[in-house]
């Protein structure tokens, strides 16, 4: 769907395209995330490489663009890299190479490592954040700067969802982007790209435990929820209105 | 070959056998032998596989041990007794593990010290010892493991998961090269679980490993079939030498029993006046015993019955509640204060159903119907201590399914007949832990190690490309090379057809991770405001959806919603709750006691019809006599004449209301609405047990809903299940013959695994069977890893395995586990096809409110007898309508 005239949500899947970048946007990856579960006694496939693989593979070819920009944590863990994360974080960026596309990282506060990486893969790396044409993005745990010019904020980190209940009183998680204003800049965030992430129900947490800082600014209720699963991408209308509906 | 005994021996021809020593004390101590010891000691000398069913109080333990005990001194008079382990013996209680320890010491002491007093000192500068006996469970410190390695006693007394650990120690299974016997104890408890399986495979294990051959030995409490029973305990390999002779003695005990209603009318006497009845009743029990046993199904029942019998009567300390949320501790001291004659009365659960020695009981009362035969056997049983002494038992029944259960329920167990249990069908899961005890214990070939597995009963027919499948997936082949020296668990070599140890931390993670029984989880509660509540159950969260009501506390709270391990609620304004708090504990009714049911109401029932026809009656009232005819077929059953009356007058409502009485060969599908009228029921009458009927409503449901195109409420009972529906949505005649036919048609399995997905109980299941299969790792680097914890990872877990193969052995497990052990798929297919071929009639009507049999279905499929207060008014009700209809 369309958000608004310069951003589209291709159906179904995590990812914002940037028209007038000819970029898509994508956050929260976490590679390395089974390594972290295995770490803990959890033995899951590997899946999530996979998922993420297929999904870019997906946005890429629907939408024409070019360049993939990562709003951080494209890596789960905080400071070590071992040796089954790098093969990953290799895979994933001759992955996108080789679709011909440019990458380009911000980084997130699980990222401390991967300027030293940037070299050796050819990569544009972003400390904090990127003013790319009208657009800033940034990861989301910190404020972004205040100076500038950009038209439109792009952060990942809070990882939102909506919990919503179907017919017969289950309740189902969704992932979703939130769209709203923040002073004189429109906010998207991004959903998680992760496979194991399903996400914080933004709509039931109550507001102070949500993560990012910006949320203490603004009213999280007041931004859209477009919600993604079953293969399409749906507005929800405001969050607030997604409070108390069981 | 299985075998049954045939005539006993004689005492003398059974005494023979024996050490002198150990025949003076036994003749000194007991002067006569109990039905199971006239079979089972010459037997046991003659190192036969046997299995011994006995009732309590029937010297079992002492059937199966004398033998083996007498061996032992004869070993040790003859100077060749040495520090091995001759006998190892298991039951699934650590309590009884105690037991057994401290009622073996003694003997041994003392035979021991006739033989020094007989022989003279000078017999000790031979070779002459103690026998010895020592305990290892999970209880035992690493001191006394020690020890034990230094100086192992002759019996071993353990658990299945010690059992397990001890055969992955190098050390001690040097101590086992002399094994001769295996004693399992509680088969009953064991054979038809995860747990037992799990041992059943240790027992292969063992059996190859110590190579000589090894006398195996089953006790247990009535269970049926015992040829299936008998298999479990000596496996599947088909050499002669497995042999096995069953000792059936599980009816050499009397039974006295009766089913009692409190008063004659359950339906208009008031439901405080019932509750007065009911305990006066029981009161007057416990007057005229000795001692009493009550059972209650559950532990909330158990709690308000000692609440009310000391608040009622004035008992004090006499009185004690026992079930399995007491500390163990508390409830060691009620065993104890049972056996020694000190309390007059105690309340249990399930708890006391089995296992320890609580000396001599008078009279077992049962609160509500415990919905199996075998289980009512195994409480009545309890009562007169003594082999020879009658177990009188009585079952106190609150509402009329519950009185025509209960005494059916007896009526079988007089005439002996018994529900079956069942053999879990090769648990991949369970195999899995094995597998790697294996690969740790030596290097295997594939073929070698299947063929050893395939020894074991469950897993007599594992297909050969499961195995593989379970090898695959321990070895870490589903992920990447560099990932498996963390994912895989054991060496495996796919061309060589070689499997084995990997790495150093596996025997730690083994031992660590071992076992079958899940770990219990406690969900916590909070208000919206995150203030901490209380408590409840996992499974009883599985049932609740938003919206529903439910008491903690003493108070009503509204569900909200559930994030993990954590359950958030509201405070709720109405007066009673949607879901009862014994929801979860309630027992389901078996398949067999379900078909007996039916087949009584069946034969009752026209006799009953045939009475009324050629009486003439057309109406029901308080004078209506009960015909001679039908009291001639009534008081044939174990039942008082409260009971009488009141099921005479429920089968007589049902036939003049509705003019069918559904029955075994009969389901009814009777479409009818509520009190208030907002909804369409359909309640089937299905006498299959809640297990098949579970299976059954999920069916009916689906396809109804298919059929409508809307969601359809289901309600699950021990006599029928229900189907809700919109108001508007009623059926005809020929929708109803279209639903049956699209079910007759429909691919029961993929149905039902498409169903049981979506569930809650499929996500935890699933937990559990990746915690038994070490996919989930609850120990783990010195860490040890809380269930919720395990809880979120194993949903993602399970999304995951999903989607790289729909086949993977731990989600397979899963399916059969939920399909095969929770619910009944099998003899639903069963119904099904019965159903279908017409040997099951089914007939539609519909009725303007429901018909009497459709009462408890509709008030509430699970009902607890001692708290039904709201209900009875509502029951009341019902009732009230279907007699205006009879009587106009």
């Amino acid at each position: 769907m369309m958000l608004t005239e310069e951003i589209e949500l291709p159906d179904g899947l995590p990812v914002a395209h940037i028209r007038s970048l000819s970029s898509i946007a994508i956050s929260d990856l976490h590679l390395g995330y089974e390594g972290m579960m295995a770490r803990n006694g959890v033995l899951s496939p590997k899946i999530n490489l996979l998922k993420i693989k297929k999904t870019i593979s997906k946005a890429l070819d629907t939408t024409g663009a070019d360049r993939v920009i990562v709003d951080g944590d494209i890596k789960n863990e905080f400071s070590n890299v071992d040796v089954e994360e790098f093969n990953e974080l290799y895979d994933f960026i001759t992955y996108v190479k080789g679709t011909g596309a440019d990458l380009v990282l911000i980084k997130g506060n699980h990222d401390n490592f991967v300027e030293r990486y940037g070299k050796s893969f050819d990569l544009k790396i972003y400390r904090q954040e990127a003013a790319i044409g009208d657009y800033l993005f940034f990861h989301g745990e910190e404020m972004p700067s205040n100076s500038s010019n950009a038209k439109t904020l792009v952060m990942g980190h809070e990882h939102p969802a909506i919990g919503v209940y179907n017919k017969s009183g289950r309740k189902e998680k969704l992932k979703c982007f939130l769209y709203g204003k923040y002073m004189r800049y429109n906010l998207l965030v991004l959903p998680a790209m992760n496979y194991f992430s399903t996400g914080t129900e933004v709509n039931m947490e109550p507001k102070g435990d949500l993560l990012a800082p910006i949320f203490k600014k603004l009213d999280v209720d007041s931004m859209r929820a477009i919600a993604i699963g079953y293969g399409s991408t749906e507005d929800f209308g405001k969050v607030g209105k997604l409070r108390n509906l069981a | 070959m299985i075998s049954y005994a045939g005539k006993p021996f004689s005492d003398a021809e059974s005494i023979a056998v024996l050490n002198p020593y150990v025949k003076d004390w036994f003749m000194k101590n007991f002067g006569e032998l109990t039905p199971p010891q006239k079979y089972a000691f010459k037997l046991i000398s003659e190192r036969k596989n046997l299995l011994i069913t006995a009732p309590t109080g029937s010297g079992k333990t002492i059937s199966g041990f004398l033998s083996i005990i007498s061996k032992l001194f004869d070993y040790s008079l003859e100077g060749k007794l040495e520090d091995k382990v001759y006998c190892i013996y298991v039951s699934p209680l650590r309590a009884l593990n105690n037991d057994v320890y401290r009622n073996l010491t003694l003997p041994l002491e003392q035979i021991y010290s006739e033989i020094v007093k007989d022989k003279g000192e000078d017999i000790l500068k031979g070779n002459m010892r103690k026998v010895t006996i020592g305990v290892r469970t999970g209880d035992t410190t690493q001191q006394e493991r020690r020890k034990m390695l230094l100086k192992p006693p002759n019996i071993l007394v353990t658990t299945p998961e010690s059992l397990a650990i001890i055969l992955n120690s190098r050390k001690f299974m040097e101590h086992l090269s002399g094994l001769e016997y295996v004693i399992i104890d509680e088969l009953h408890e064991l054979a038809n679980n995860k747990r037992g399986v799990h041992l059943s495979l240790s027992l292969e294990r063992l059996k190859e490993e110590v190579g000589g051959r090894i006398s195996l030995i089953g006790l247990g409490a009535t269970l049926y079939p015992l040829d299936e029973a008998a298999k479990f305990l000596v496996g599947s390999a088909a050499s002669s030498t497995e042999d096995c002779v069953i000792v059936d003695a599980s009816w050499s005990k009397k039974l006295d029993v009766v089913t009692r209603s409190p008063v004659r009318d359950l339906i208009y006497t008031d439901g405080q006046k019932i509750e007065d009845e009911m305990y006066k009743m029981v009161n007057q029990i416990i007057k005229e015993n000795k001692s009493t046993l009550i059972f209650t199904n559950t532990r909330s029942g158990t709690e308000r019955v000692v609440f009310n019998l000391k608040r009622r009567f004035g008992y004090g300390e006499d009185i004690a509640a026992h079930h399995s949320s007491l500390s163990r501790e508390s409830r060691m001291e009620v065993e104890d204060l049972l056996k020694k004659g000190a309390l007059k009365c105690a309340v249990s659960s399930t708890s006391l159903e089995l296992g320890v020695d609580i000396g001599a009981i008078e009279d077992v009362v049962q609160l509500g119907s415990p919905k199996s035969v075998t289980r009512a056997i195994q409480r009545i049983g309890r009562a007169g201590h003594s082999y020879k002494a009658t177990a009188k038992g009585e079952m106190i029944a609150l509402d009329r399914d519950d009185l025509v259960e209960c005494t059916i329920m007896l009526d079988a167990a007089l005439k002996k007949h018994l529900d079956s249990f069942r053999v879990p069908e090769a648990p991949l899961d369970v195999l899995a832990q094995h597998i790697i005890g294996m690969s740790i214990a030596r290097k295997w070939g594939v073929d070698e190690a299947f063929s050893l597995v395939r020894k074991a009963y469950s897993y007599r027919a594992l297909q050969r490309k499961d195995f593989d499948a379970l090898l695959n997936y321990l070895a870490g082949n589903y992920v990447g090379l560099e990932s498996r020296r963390v994912y895989g668990k054991i060496w495996y070599d796919e061309k060589e057809k070689m499997f084995g140890r990997r790495g150093k931390m596996a025997q730690v993670i083994y031992m660590l991770n071992l076992g079958t029984i899940p770990d219990e989880v406690a969900i916590n509660v909070f208000d919206l405001n995150k203030k901490w509540i209380g408590n409840i159950e996992e499974e009883f969260l599985t049932k609740l959806k938003p919206g529903d009501i439910f008491t903690l506390g003493g108070r009503l709270y509204r569900f909200e919603y559930a994030k993990g391990m954590k359950c958030f609620v509201s405070e709720a304004k109405t007066s009673a709750p949607t879901i009862p708090p014994w929801f979860s504990e309630q027992l389901p009714l078996s398949f067999e006691l379900a078909e007996e049911i039916g087949k009584f109401r069946g034969s009752f029932a026209s006799v009953l019809s045939a009475s009324i026809k050629k009486r003439r009656i057309s109406r029901v009232s308080k004078s209506t006599k009960m015909p001679a005819e039908v009291k001639k077929v009534l008081s044939q059953l174990p039942m008082d004449e409260n009971a009488m009356d009141a099921v005479f007058r429920y089968f007589l409502e049902q036939i003049l209301f509705a003019k069918e009485v559904p029955n075994n060969k009969l389901m009814l599908v009777e479409q009818t609405h509520d009190i208030e009228g907002d909804k369409n029921y359909l309640v089937f009458h299905a006498l299959f047990g809640r297990r098949v009927n579970d299976t059954l409503s999920r069916l009916f449901g689906i396809v109804l809903g298919e059929m409508l195109d809307m969601d359809v409420g289901i309600l699950v009972g021990d006599n029928g299940f229900m189907l809700e529906l919109e108001r508007e949505s009623k059926l005809s005649q020929k929708a109803v013959e279209e639903l049956f036919s699209n079910v007759f048609s429909s691919d029961i399995i993929s149905t039902i695994r498409l169903n049981i997905r979506k569930t809650e109980m499929m996500k935890r299941r699933f937990r559990q069977v990746a915690g038994r299969s070490f996919m989930i790792l609850k120990n783990y680097k010195g860490w040890k890893i809380s269930v919720g914890r395990q809880q979120v990872n194993s949903q993602l877990l399970l999304n995951a395995v999903e989607e790289i193969d729909p086949d993977f052995p731990v989600l397979k497990e899963t399916y059969r586990e939920v399909m095969e052990d929770v619910m009944d798929v099998p003899r639903a297919k069963e119904v099904i096809e019965r159903l279908s071929k017409g040997t099951i009639k089914y007939k539609f009507i519909t009725t303007q409110t429901p018909s009497p049999f459709a009462h408890k279905t509709l008030t509430f499929g699970h009902a607890d007898v001692i708290m039904m207060k709201n209900k009875h008014d509502y029951l009341k009700e019902l009732n009230r309508l279907v007699l205006k209809r009879i009587n106009g």
